[in-house]
Formats: C-alpha cells, sequence, structure tokens
C-alpha cells in the first residue's frame, strides 16, 4: 500500500516533458500518403452524381475512395446485439448532415490531396434539412431516414425508453402545484488538442498495422474489421497515447477509412483533421429537449414526476440509445420520488452525429433537475438547500429503476456545497445524516413506497 | 537555407513559404511542436525563435532563414531535465501532454527575460496556449516552481 496516499511520478511524465511521448501523428513510416476528404458542403440532400476519375488521375494521388470501395459499407456499433446499422461509412445516394464524408483521396502530401478532392464531380439535390430534436419529433416532419425521426430499437422493438414507477395520475391529483419546466443544454465540442488521427499502415504479411487515437481500441478495431469484412487477426492496432478524448475519440472517426486507403494504394495513409474539422464534424455532446413536470406538495414534497426527453442523436445514432439509458436511470437527478413517468426518444436530426461526453447522458439531465429544483424552491418560496435535502435519497431508498440504495451521498454533498458556498445551514440540516427515513422525513407517501419495495425484493 | 536548431547547425531543403511547424516535424525530426490549429490559435507549437517563444505554424521558413531555433529537444533529456521540464514533470502539470510542449516553451521564453515572473505575468504569458484537460492551475503552479517560487 506504499502508493496509496503518495505522490507518485507519472509513468508518462518525462515523456511528456522532454517531448518524447510518441502521438499518432509522431509515428514516421516511409512512403506515407495523406488523406483529404470531399464533405456535404449541404445538410441534406440526394447524391445526383459522383464522379472521382479526375481526382483519381491527379498526379501524386494514389487512391480515391467512396462507398463502392467498402465491402460493409453500413455498420452500427450494436448490430451484434440486434440492433440494425443506420449508418454509411462513405455517403451512398443520400447526405443527411454538412460534412458527411462522401469520398477520401490518398496523395503525396496534404497540398495535393486537398487539390484532388476539388477535382471530385458532385451534384445534390438539396432537401429541407431539420435541425430541432423538437421539430423533429413531430409525427409530420419531414423524415430523415425511411423509417422516420425516431431511433425505434430499444429493448422489445420499442420507440422510446420509458420508465414507469408507482402511481403518477395519483401524485398529479393530490399535488397542490405542479411546477413545469423545458430544459436544453445544447451541443459541446470535446475540442482535444490531438484532432481526429489515424495512421493505417499495409505490412507484407497482409496484415495491417493501424496507429490511432481512439480511446476504445477494441471498438475500433472491431469497426474496422466489420467494414472491411476481414477477420480481426487482419487488423493490429496500437493506440492508448491519446491526446485528449473526452468522449470524443469513442466513435471510430479516420481508422477504417485510412485503412480502405492502405489497403487500396499499398501505401500508409495519414489522416488528420484540420481544427475547422474537428470543429465542424467530429461528434459532439448532445443536445437536448428535456420536459419536466413535478407534483408537489406546498411543504416541500416531490410526489411525482413526469418527463420527456428527447436526445438530438444527429443524423444517426450512433452510442445515442446507450446515452439515453443512462440519462433515464439518472432523471430524478439525486433525489427521490416514489411517483414517475419517463419517456425518453432518440431523434433524428441533421447535425454532426452525438457521442459520449463526460457523463454521457447524465449531465444533461443533471443541468435540467437541478435548475429545475432551484425553480421549485423559488416558486414555492421555500430555501433551497432545504428542499433538496428533505427529498434526498437515503438508505433504502429506490431509484426510477428501482435500485434500492445502500449508500447514497446526496446529504453530504448538498451540505458540502452549502459550505463551500459559505451559506449557514439551519443545526438540523447541517447534522442530517444519510439515516434510513424515520419521522417528518417518512411522510405517509413514502412509507407505501418502502413497504412496496421491500415486498418485491 | 539554414537553420541554428537546439545548438547545430541546420542545411534546410524546404520551400521557403514552408511553415516553421512543418519543417521542424516533417523535415527535421523534431516531434515536440505539435500541430494542434495550425492557426496560431492553440500554442502547442510554440518554439524560441532567437530566444522569443513565438507559434512555428504561423512562421514562414524565409523569415527565420538562419535564426537560432529551440524546442523542448534542446531544453534537456529524461537524464538531465531543464528547470522547466523537471517542474512541470514535478507539478503534475501534464495530463495528455499534447500542449505540454507549448507551454514548457512559452514559460522558457518567459523565464529568460523575467526570471522572478507574478502569477499575473505567468497567467499573461500562457493566454492563448490551450490545454483542455488540467485547467491551468498546476501549468502556472508549474511555471512558479521553476522560477524558484513558492508553488
Amino acid at each position: 500500500m506504499k502508493a496509496v496516499g503518495a505522490r507518485l511520478p507519472r509513468y508518462d511524465g518525462v515523456g511528456h516533458v522532454t517531448g518524447q511521448t510518441t502521438y499518432v501523428d509522431d509515428v514516421r513510416v516511409a512512403g506515407m500518403l495523406w488523406a483529404k476528404a470531399l464533405r456535404s458542403p449541404i445538410h441534406r440532400g440526394d447524391i445526383m452524381r459522383l464522379d472521382t476519375s479526375k481526382a483519381e488521375g491527379h498526379p501524386g494521388v494514389h487512391a480515391v475512395v467512396t462507398h463502392a470501395d467498402v465491402p460493409k459499407n453500413v455498420y452500427g456499433h450494436l448490430e451484434a446485439l440486434g440492433v440494425p446499422a443506420d449508418e454509411p461509412l462513405l455517403a451512398e445516394g443520400e447526405v443527411r448532415w454538412k460534412g458527411q464524408v462522401i469520398a477520401v483521396v490518398a496523395a503525396e502530401d496534404e497540398a495535393t490531396a486537398r487539390e484532388a478532392v476539388e477535382l471530385i464531380e458532385v451534384e445534390f439535390e438539396e432537401k429541407e434539412p431539420l435541425f430541432d430534436p423538437r421539430k423533429a419529433f413531430d409525427p409530420d416532419a419531414p423524415q430523415i431516414h425511411p423509417w422516420g425521426n425516431w431511433y425505434n430499437h430499444f429493448e422489445g422493438e420499442m420507440d422510446r425508453r420509458q420508465i414507469r414507477k408507482g402511481d403518477v395520475a395519483w401524485a398529479f391529483d393530490q399535488a397542490d402545484t405542479i411546477i413545469q419546466g423545458v430544459y436544453r443544454p445544447a451541443a459541446i465540442e470535446h475540442l482535444p488538442l490531438e484532432t481526429q488521427i489515424s495512421l493505417s499502415v499495409p505490412e507484407s504479411t497482409g496484415r495491417l498495422t493501424i496507429y490511432s487515437c481512439t480511446q476504445a481500441m477494441y471498438f475500433s478495431m472491431g469497426v474496422v474489421a466489420a467494414h472491411l469484412q476481414v477477420p480481426l487477426n487482419r487488423l493490429k492496432l496500437v493506440g492508448g497515447t491519446v491526446g485528449g478524448g473526452f468522449g470524443g475519440k469513442v466513435d471510430s472517426a479516420t481508422e477504417t477509412i485510412t485503412a480502405l486507403l492502405a489497403l487500396k494504394s499499398g501505401r500508409p495513409v495519414k489522416w488528420r483533421f484540420t481544427r475547422e474539422e474537428e470543429f465542424l464534424v467530429s461528434s459532439t455532446r448532445a443536445p437536448w429537449h428535456i420536459e419536466i413536470a413535478d407534483a408537489l406538495t406546498d411543504d416541500g414534497w416531490i410526489l411525482g414526476r413526469k418527463t420527456l426527453t428527447l436526445h438530438d442523436s444527429g443524423a444517426y445514432s450512433r452510442f445515442s440509445p446507450y446515452g439515453l439509458t443512462k440519462h433515464s436511470f439518472h432523471h430524478l437527478g439525486a433525489y427521490t420520488i416514489p411517483n414517475v413517468h419517463f419517456d425518453g426518444y432518440v431523434v433524428y436530426t441533421n447535425r454532426v452525429p452525438t457521442t459520449a461526453m463526460r457523463g454521457f447522458g447524465v449531465t444533461s439531465v443533471s443541468f435540467a433537475v437541478e435548475t429545475h429544483m432551484s425553480r421549485i424552491a423559488d416558486t414555492l418560496g421555500l430555501d433551497p438547500f432545504e428542499f433538496r435535502l428533505k427529498n434526498a435519497n437515503r438508505v433504502g431508498d429506490t431509484t426510477a429503476n428501482r435500485v434500492v440504495l445502500q449508500d447514497p451521498s446526496t446529504v453530504p454533498i448538498v451540505q458540502a456545497v452549502a459550505e463551500a458556498a459559505g451559506i449557514e445551514l439551519a443545526a438540523e440540516l447541517r447534522t442530517m445524516s444519510s439515516e434510513p427515513r424515520t419521522g417528518d422525513l417518512l411522510p405517509e407517501h413514502l412509507v407505501s413506497q418502502q413497504v412496496l419495495e421491500k415486498e418485491s425484493h | 537555407m539554414k537553420l541554428t536548431l537546439n545548438g547545430v547547425e541546420r542545411d534546410v531543403e524546404s520551400p521557403p513559404l514552408t511553415s516553421l511547424l512543418a519543417v521542424l516535424r516533417e523535415e527535421l525530426g523534431i516531434l515536440s511542436p505539435k500541430a494542434g490549429c495550425q492557426q496560431g490559435g492553440c500554442g502547442s507549437c510554440t518554439v524560441l525563435v532567437d530566444g522569443e517563444a513565438r507559434r512555428a505554424c504561423l512562421i514562414p521558413l524565409a523569415s527565420v532563414d538562419g535564426a537560432e531555433i529551440t524546442t523542448v529537444e534542446g531544453l534537456g533529456s529524461p537524464d538531465d531535465l531543464g528547470r522547466v521540464q523537471a517542474a512541470f514533470n514535478d507539478a503534475y502539470a501534464a495530463q495528455c501532454g499534447y500542449c505540454t510542449s507549448g507551454m514548457l516553451m512559452a514559460a522558457e521564453g518567459l523565464l529568460r527575460t523575467n526570471p522572478s515572473p507574478t502569477r499575473e505575468d505567468i497567467q499573461h504569458t500562457l493566454g492563448g496556449h490551450v490545454c483542455r484537460c488540467t485547467g491551468y492551475v498546476k501549468i502556472i503552479d508549474a511555471v512558479e516552481l521553476a522560477a524558484g517560487g513558492v508553488a
């Protein structure tokens, strides 16, 4: 146990301060080509014509790939679980977001690759795009995918993630006050200092060595193998040195395409996003539309909550269903509410596909819930700390999805927040603990919940 | 053209409008400066040009013909870290490490002209150097430590 509490040197610290840490961009191989992409300049439309012949004939160009070069163009992370794939590696027939990759060139240097991209001929017929998940959610909105604008492959082929607990109709019937709010956390770019990058090297053995900035090596390996339709033993992925990720390097942004170009050209191929690409077309944290209605008593008990959440997945679903699931589990925040009705949808828009970012799906709902809690306290004229501590999770309480809490931390955290903010809590709040509910903290509407939960366990 | 790179004179073949960053990384094999944005916005390519911290991505080679260039490789080695390198390591001022080279060179440039900077001086110098991991506090502490302060 010498390590616990000790200030140990970072294993990579000396590498970082001497410039010797090898990121993907620092890997040197002979004969390397640079990749550049033709991306959709429009938000949504049909590709009427695509001709790469002039680019292919441009001096210094060694390969151009389009959807026709991909053995399995449409692949999804959750295919192995039976969820149909929805995203093409390279656009085919239709583009659904500005920046979607249509074709990629590998050339002797970046300037030549850029010139060749300019020589690709492409024509579109534009369609009306959708950018707001609330508008895209409407049944009569233009349909972005043939099956509509909702992801519809939650368990049991449901079109939503739903949670039902207790008797929400009773709660809203009993309520002294109903307080509603709509919360819309915006997209955020992860902004790693190292932009998306990979380098694929064809080996004499027929294998590919892929240097990647990925945060999820085995996801990437599976994604490349699936698109290329090769067994995993044809691929050697080298990674683990990530120049900042924050969730933005969970999806495979470039590896599959450099692998395709390396196989087609027989040369090592590197693709490094420009900072502009990183901002405009790499995945972001999702924007959300969250509607909350709480049934309240005048003395500050939350009897019930109804929630409608729309998770803007952008043009394709990627990991959004997973993010929404985490969101649903946390949608009561750190508080106990016995009667719950939650419906969450993953909604497609014509934005860049969204992905994980620090607290995947949970930060959005935490923002919404805490803002709502403060709104309730303001509206009812309650002290915001007292209101939170009253409804705080305690030992023996159950979450929306019926996890019985053994060690909840709401009470000490709210107390610590008050202390850090320089707010003096009343003695009974300052000394409150997370112990199981008794007395004033166990009103009748929570007694019945705890009895029910005991019976079901 | 010629550069004196970390004390060694080097002939350079790249075309005159090539960025100093590309010359260092692609021709001369100096990999500590990073291509974080190539627009002068992030600071990760910072090197010393005749002792002054500058962004290598914005400098055409022709404008620095004959200049003395110092990069992280010229500050010290793993067995013999320079003062700024040692301080960054001791103060845990690097997380992913991608901005670190630029931070080190900005700090080195500051300490060469201002050996006893205030915390404000350090913040001013590091303004425009983007770090997405650490939140900057440990980086500023490290520069204070390198200057002999009390971080």
